[in-house]
C-alpha cells in the first residue's frame, strides 16, 4: 500500500532519512550514554539530554513528560517500547522498583504479570518495528496500535493493528463477534486506515522466557469493505480479503 | 434522554399515534389471520396479506423481501422480532440451549415492552439501535450492545479497552449513545422461556468524560457511567 505521505517534501525527507537510520542512532546513543530506565508500573521512565531527547522523538518511542525540572527532559516507554530497547535493540537497562537493574528474563516476568497478553502483543510489536514501520498506541482508534511508514508528521497511518492469538482462547478481547468486526472497520474507515489484524501462533512455545518469541510465527491479514460494484469481473476490485504487509 | 425530532410536526405526529397501539394493532392482526412463519436458520419468513404488510411497516418489524411471488408479500423478521410477537412459538422451544440468544431476545424485549422500535444495530457495530418512534420521524437515540451480567465467556464485546474505546468513538460519530443492558439470568434454570421472564435487565449508558465540560461550578453534562431508566 502507497504511504500517503503529508505535503510536498514529506516523502523526499522520508527518503533522505530512513526510519532504520534514526532507529540505529537511537540505538548507538542510548549505548553510549548507558542509559537506565526507571520501571514504574506499566511503564519505564527515561531521563535524557537533548540529544536523546531529539532521536527518541525522531524515532517515534516514548512520549515527552512535563516535570519540574528545567535541564533534564523525561521521556515514558510503554511497556512494548521499553522491552524493544532492552531485549531487540539491547541498547536499554531498566532498574525496578527494588533499584536492582532487570535481566531481560526478570522484566518479561514482570511484564506479563502486569499484562498477561505481553508476549503475542510483544510479538506483533517488534515484528512491525523490525520492519521499520512507526507503531504507537492505538487505543484512541480502538485498536492495539496504528502504524506508520515513517514519522507521524510526516505521512499519515495507514494501519489500525489488532492483535490476536491463533487459536479461539481468553488471550482474544477482539473480533470474537461480527458486531465488532463492523465496528472496528467502519471505525478505522472513518479515520482513513486499513485495520491489519496480526495474529500469533505460539507453536506451543510457551511463554517462560523471550527466547520463546523467535519461534512464534506471524500472519497478517488486512479486513476491508468488500463493494460489489467496484469488484465486477471486468473491473480491477479494490484490495480485500488477505494481504501481506 | 430527549428525543430528537425530524422536522417540526414530527413530535405532534408521534403523539398521535403512539408506538404502542401501533404494534398492539400489529399484533392483533397476526393473531386473526392465523399467520405461519417458516423457520429458517435466525429468521422467520411470514407470509403477509396487505393489511399485515402496511402494519409490519409501521411497527417496524421486519423486512420486505422481494420474491416472484407477485400476489404475495414476505417478511424477514429476526428472531427476536419473532420472539416477540409470540409468533412461533414453536421457535420458543427451540431457545433453551443457546444463552447468548437469551440474553439478546431480553434485552430486545425489555425495549420493545417500553415502545422504543428496536432495529439491528449491525452496521453500527452494535446489537441494535433504538429510536423513541418511527425512524422517519426521529434520529435514533441508542445504540444498544446486550451482555450478560453473570456468564462473562458470553460476552463477546467489551472484554479489552481498546474495544471500549472503539465503540464509543464510532458511536459518537454517528450520533448515538452508547447503551449497554446487562442481562442477569439470576441463576434460572436454562430450559424453558417462561425463565426469561425473571432476567433483570439493567441499563448503562457509556459516554465521554469531557473535564472542560465537567467543571464544579457547571452543571455537567452526561458522566461516564449513568444508570438511568429510560
Amino acid at each position: 500500500m502507497m504511504p500517503r505521505w503529508k505535503g510536498k517534501g514529506s516523502q523526499a525527507k522520508a527518503n533522505a532519512d530512513p526510519m532504520s537510520k534514526i532507529v540505529s542512532q537511537l540505538q548507538s546513543s542510548l549505548i553510549q550514554s548507558e542509559t537506565r530506565g526507571l520501571l514504574s508500573s506499566c511503564s519505564v521512565l527515561v531521563e535524557v539530554d537533548a540529544e536523546l531527547a531529539d532521536l527518541l522523538n525522531r524515532s517515534c518511542f516514548g512520549r515527552p513528560r512535563i516535570t519540574a525540572q528545567e535541564d533534564k527532559q523525561w521521556f515514558q516507554l510503554d511497556m512494548e517500547e521499553a522491552f524493544y530497547l532492552c531485549f531487540s535493540l539491547k541498547c536499554l537497562k531498566v532498574i525496578g522498583e527494588d533499584g536492582y537493574i532487570k535481566s531481560n528474563e526478570e522484566l518479561w516476568d514482570y511484564l506479563k504479570s502486569k499484562k498477561p497478553v505481553f508476549p503475542v502483543s510483544y510479538k506483533v510489536y517488534s515484528h512491525l518495528r523490525h520492519k521499520n514501520w512507526v507503531v504507537r498506541s492505538g487505543l484512541q482508534y480502538g485498536v492495539d496500535f496504528v502504524a506508520y511508514h515513517h514519522h507521524p508528521a510526516l505521512v499519515h497511518s495507514e494501519y489500525a493493528v489488532l492483535v490476536l492469538s491463533e487459536g479461539d482462547n481468553d488471550l482474544n478481547g477482539r473480533l470474537r463477534v461480527w458486531s465488532d468486526v463492523h465496528c472496528t472497520v467502519r471505525l478505522c474507515g472513518s479515520v482513513a486506515k486499513t485495520l491489519l489484524t496480526v495474529i500469533v501462533n505460539s507453536n506451543n512455545q510457551g511463554a517462560n522466557s523471550p527466547s520463546c518469541l523467535e519461534h512464534y510465527t506471524v500472519e497478517e491479514q488486512t479486513i476491508t469493505r468488500w463493494n460489489p460494484e467496484r469488484s465486477r469481473e471486468d473491473q480491477i476490485g479494490p484490495k480485500n480479503g488477505t494481504k501481506k504487509v | 434522554m430527549k428525543p430528537r425530532w425530524k422536522g417540526k410536526g414530527s413530535e405532534a405526529k408521534a403523539s398521535a399515534d403512539p408506538m404502542s397501539k401501533i404494534v398492539s394493532q400489529l399484533h392483533s392482526s397476526l393473531i386473526r389471520s392465523v399467520a405461519r412463519g417458516l423457520l429458517l436458520s435466525r429468521n422467520v419468513l411470514i407470509e403477509a396479506d396487505a393489511e399485515l404488510f402496511y402494519l409490519f411497516n409501521r411497527a417496524r418489524f421486519g423486512r420486505s423481501r422481494i420474491t416472484s411471488q407477485e400476489e404475495k408479500q414476505w417478511f424477514q423478521l429476526d428472531m427476536e422480532e419473532a420472539f416477540y410477537l409470540c409468533f412461533s412459538l414453536e421457535c420458543l422451544k427451540g431457545i433453551g440451549k443457546d444463552g447468548s440468544i437469551k440474553v439478546s431476545y431480553k434485552a430486545y424485549s425489555h425495549l420493545r415492552y417500553k415502545n422504543w422500535v428496536v432495529r439491528s444495530g449491525l452496521q453500527y457495530g452494535a446489537d441494535f439501535i433504538a429510536y423513541r418512534h418511527l425512524p422517519a420521524l426521529t434520529h435514533s437515540e441508542y445504540a444498544v450492545l446486550a451482555l450478560s451480567k453473570g456468564d462473562n465467556e458470553l460476552n463477546g464485546r467489551l472484554r479489552v479497552w481498546s474495544d471500549v474505546h472503539c465503540t464509543v468513538r464510532l458511536c459518537g460519530s454517528v450520533a448515538k449513545t452508547l447503551l449497554v443492558l446487562f442481562v442477569d439470568s439470576n441463576s434460572q434454570g436454562t430450559s424453558s422461556p417462561s425463565c426469561l421472564e425473571h432476567y433483570t435487565v439493567e441499563e448503562e449508558t457509556i459516554t465521554r468524560w469531557n473535564p472542560e465540560q465537567s467543571r464544579e461550578d457547571q452543571t455537567s453534562l452526561r458522566n461516564q457511567t449513568n444508570l438511568g431508566t429510560i
